[in-house]
């Protein structure tokens, strides 16, 4: 969309407008534009990086424990080993939650369910399966319920190996998602 | 006990062996299967109905239910009935009209085997996903395992109302032997909701199956009607791993890092009872410093339990703004500490080993352990200082999701909130094992029943494990950790039925071996599946607010009932 759609001006003031340039696009595109487009625009421009240094800083998952791992996510929202100091909170809802763990074996019951919790998150979201079970089934890869290739299903950011994985690899593991956000190497994309 | 069955059926016990005065096996006909089963439960004081299992003998072209019976405390015997039926369309008449608890025991057989269960009121899959009810997983003739392939048979669906759903098409093997499955389902939603909801006032509240309840998932539907709940409907097997089936087809030694996935909280004690079993066919005892060593690490592992499980549901309630479960965490961290100076795990130690236990105690364990101890009996009373003097916690959990002793003992519950009803029962004394004899400890135990007894319970039997720990670490001698065995093991053909106290409560092991290096069957007799199945009741005529604290105090670990 031109600016000269929209208000009609004279015709020389339009060109001499239409050079003018912000971030290498036409500045016109800028002054008239659909929030889509200013999102495009904040996408390309060094406001992103502000935007998730401030993502980053405040990771909130969602506390769903599956399996042994589950216990250790207690563990490790606890004083004992703080996560707070990274800005990671529990949350007990996905309305509330940035990053979802899956801390365990995906069954066939329970697919659709965990699929709803992720969908039901928010954006921007991230996905981090900690654990052997939730990487690949674990010691029960070759059951009959449970499901193995968990990154089908889940954009999955970063793994943490381990069975279960301590605390402290948790701690790891979110460091290395924040690392990730930082160089806008995520999954999906934010 | 034998000769008074006999004399009262003459002919209808077919087979019969006496293990020891605890143990007691018999095969059963099965037309007589509900009467003797009345005989032993109205005259003999069997009121403990304690389990279920399922066997497939491909070799004999038969099933064999074998049905778990003993006492609350009248006597210690322990009856193992078993009946027998033929591969080709199974029946066995339903055991639910004498014992209440039976339900559940009976379905999940019925969804594993096949085996049908005259009179059951209820029988729909309780574990199983809809799509696998049909091929009876746990048959050893049953062609999807080892499967995998199921994520890639996973295919996404939009449902009609906008959601997604995934349908896991049969494994080729089983399209290639043309099995065709039959499919009760599990009610839906929308089905439940039309069949229970009789007047405008009463409408159904979905709780799951994510929720902060307990560590696991599992779906609590609720009919309430005003702020009470009329009626509860509970559905797991979220986490069904089927490690049952997966531990018959690893050896005997691989067996045991299963069992330390199925709950995890107590994953000593069920170390503990696999490896017990196991012993039990091999016809060996440990030494007696390996017994002392696994004493302590059980009563370690229940104290951790222990304060995990107030902790957790103390900030379900919301308490105090969630301080004293930092604080129970915070303790629970040293002792976890501890027992990971001995094993090297924190939670999933795969430590004892059958006649013995893989590692000895390291230098110093004594000297490290009893400041801790101390430490953590000066704040266990703290902690129950604090609880009786909060007069809105107190409020709040007193006089609710009231058991009972006699409801306690009906529903099948075990460990602290049976005795929270006034009930002394504790695997500790009625079946004893390892060097629990020698030890002197008290069985804990309160008259209310309601969920702050069972909160007392806990904190206080932490007290008594850290007295027989302490009592432990004085008395352990010096000795081999380990007995000679063969790098392969092989028990002779036969089974063995094993139970110890878990911090949940009656944790029991069924372990059939056919002389291979691999077990036959292994039934696991869990505590929380007790509890599980004793929810609804408990929870009807509760104000919805108090769901979650009743729900809570029973501790439950969904792990273990889905294993």
């Amino acid at each position: 969309m031109g600016i000269s759609d929209v208000i009609p001006v004279p015709v020389a003031i339009d060109e001499e407008i239409e050079k003018w340039t912000i971030w290498g696009r036409p500045v016109a595109d800028v002054w008239f534009t659909t929030t889509e487009k200013i999102h495009q625009i904040i996408q390309m421009g060094p406001i992103k990086n502000v935007l998730n240094w401030g993502r980053k800083n405040s990771l909130w998952f969602l506390m769903q424990p599956m399996g042994c791992c589950g216990v250790e996510m207690l563990v490790f929202g606890c004083p004992h080993y703080d996560c707070d100091r990274f800005g990671i909170i529990p949350r007990a809802t996905p309305r509330q939650a940035d990053v979802m763990i899956i801390s365990g074996y995906i069954t066939r019951k329970y697919l659709p369910a965990i699929k709803n919790l992720w969908e039901q998150m928010l954006e921007p979201k991230w996905c981090i399966a900690v654990g052997e079970c939730a990487i690949s089934g674990g010691p029960f890869y070759d059951s009959y319920n449970i499901i193995q290739n968990t990154s089908d299903f889940f954009p999955i950011d970063v793994y943490v190996p381990g069975c279960p994985p301590r605390p402290e690899q948790f701690i790891k593991g979110f460091v290395e998602l924040q690392e990730k956000i930082k160089q806008r190497k995520d999954k999906r994309g934010y | 006990m034998l000769s008074a069955i006999q004399s009262a059926f003459p002919g209808s016990v077919l087979e019969s062996r006496v293990e020891s005065d605890r143990r007691l096996w018999i095969t059963v006909d099965p037309k007589k299967l509900v009467e003797i089963t009345q005989f032993l439960r109205d005259k003999k004081d069997f009121d403990h109905y304690s389990g279920a299992a399922g066997v497939d003998r491909i070799n004999e072209n038969l099933f064999e239910v074998v049905e778990i019976l003993t006492s609350h405390g009248a006597h210690q015997v322990v009856v193992m009935m078993k009946v027998r039926v033929p591969r080709d369309k199974p029946s066995v008449r339903s055991l639910t009209g004498l014992y209440w608890n039976a339900n559940w025991y009976e379905r999940e057989i019925w969804e594993m085997y096949g085996i049908n269960f005259e009179g059951h009121p209820e029988l729909y899959p309780l574990l199983l996903p809809d799509e696998l009810v049909g091929y009876w997983p746990w048959r050893k003739d049953f062609k999807g395992y080892p499967d995998t392939t199921t994520g890639e048979r996973a295919i996404e669906q939009v449902g009609p109302d906008g959601y997604t759903e995934f349908k896991i098409m049969p494994h080729p093997e089983m399209i290639k032997a043309g099995v065709v499955p039959e499919r009760p389902k599990y009610p839906t939603f929308r089905e439940r909701e039309e069949a229970e909801i009789k007047s405008d006032s009463e409408m159904i509240m979905h709780m799951g199956p994510q929720h902060a309840i307990v560590p696991g998932p599992f779906l609590l539907d609720l009919l309430i009607e005003g702020e009470r709940v009329k009626k509860a409907f509970l559905d797991v097997g979220y986490i069904h791993k089927g490690i049952e089936k997966i531990m018959e087809n690893r050896t005997y030694l691989q067996g045991i890092v299963y069992t330390d996935r199925m709950c995890y909280l107590a994953s000593i004690t069920n170390n503990e009872a696999y490896c017990g079993a196991v012993e039990r066919l091999l016809n060996i005892t440990p030494p007696e410093r390996a017994q002392y060593i696994r004493v302590i690490l059980a009563e370690l592992s229940r104290i951790q339990s222990h304060l995990l499980g107030t902790g957790e549901f103390l900030t379900l309630l919301g308490a105090a703004t969630y301080s004293p479960f930092q604080y129970m965490i915070i303790d629970r961290e040293d002792l976890v500490y501890l027992m990971e100076s001995i094993t090297g795990a924190r939670i999933t130690h795969t430590f004892v080993r059958f006649g013995g236990v893989r590692n000895d105690l390291p230098d110093g364990f004594a000297d490290k352990a009893r400041p801790i101890l101390k430490r953590m009996r000066e704040r266990t009373e703290e902690y129950m200082d604090l609880l009786h003097s909060d007069p809105i916690y107190t409020r709040r959990m007193r006089g609710i999701g009231v058991l009972s002793p006699g409801d306690a003992r009906r529903l099948g519950v075990s460990g602290p909130p049976l005795r929270a009803s006034d009930t002394p029962y504790d695997m500790r004394r009625e079946d004893p094992i390892l060097v629990y004899p020698d030890l002197d400890f008290k069985v804990v135990t309160r008259k209310a029943g309601d969920a702050e007894a069972r909160v007392e319970v806990r904190l206080e039997e932490i007290l008594e494990s850290i007295h027989i720990i302490e009592q432990c670490l004085d008395q352990i001698p010096e000795g081999p950790i380990q007995e000679k065995l063969p790098k392969k093991i092989k028990p002779e053909p036969g089974e063995a039925y094993y139970r110890v106290e878990d911090p949940r409560g009656e944790m029991g092991f069924y372990v059939i071996s056919d002389g291979s290096e691999k077990p036959y069957r292994v039934k696991v007799r869990g505590p929380v599946y007790a509890y599980m199945q004793a929810l609804p009741p408990l929870l009807e005529g509760a104000y919805v607010a108090d769901v979650v604290a009743i729900a809570g105090s029973m501790d439950a670990c969904t792990s273990e009932v889905d294993r």
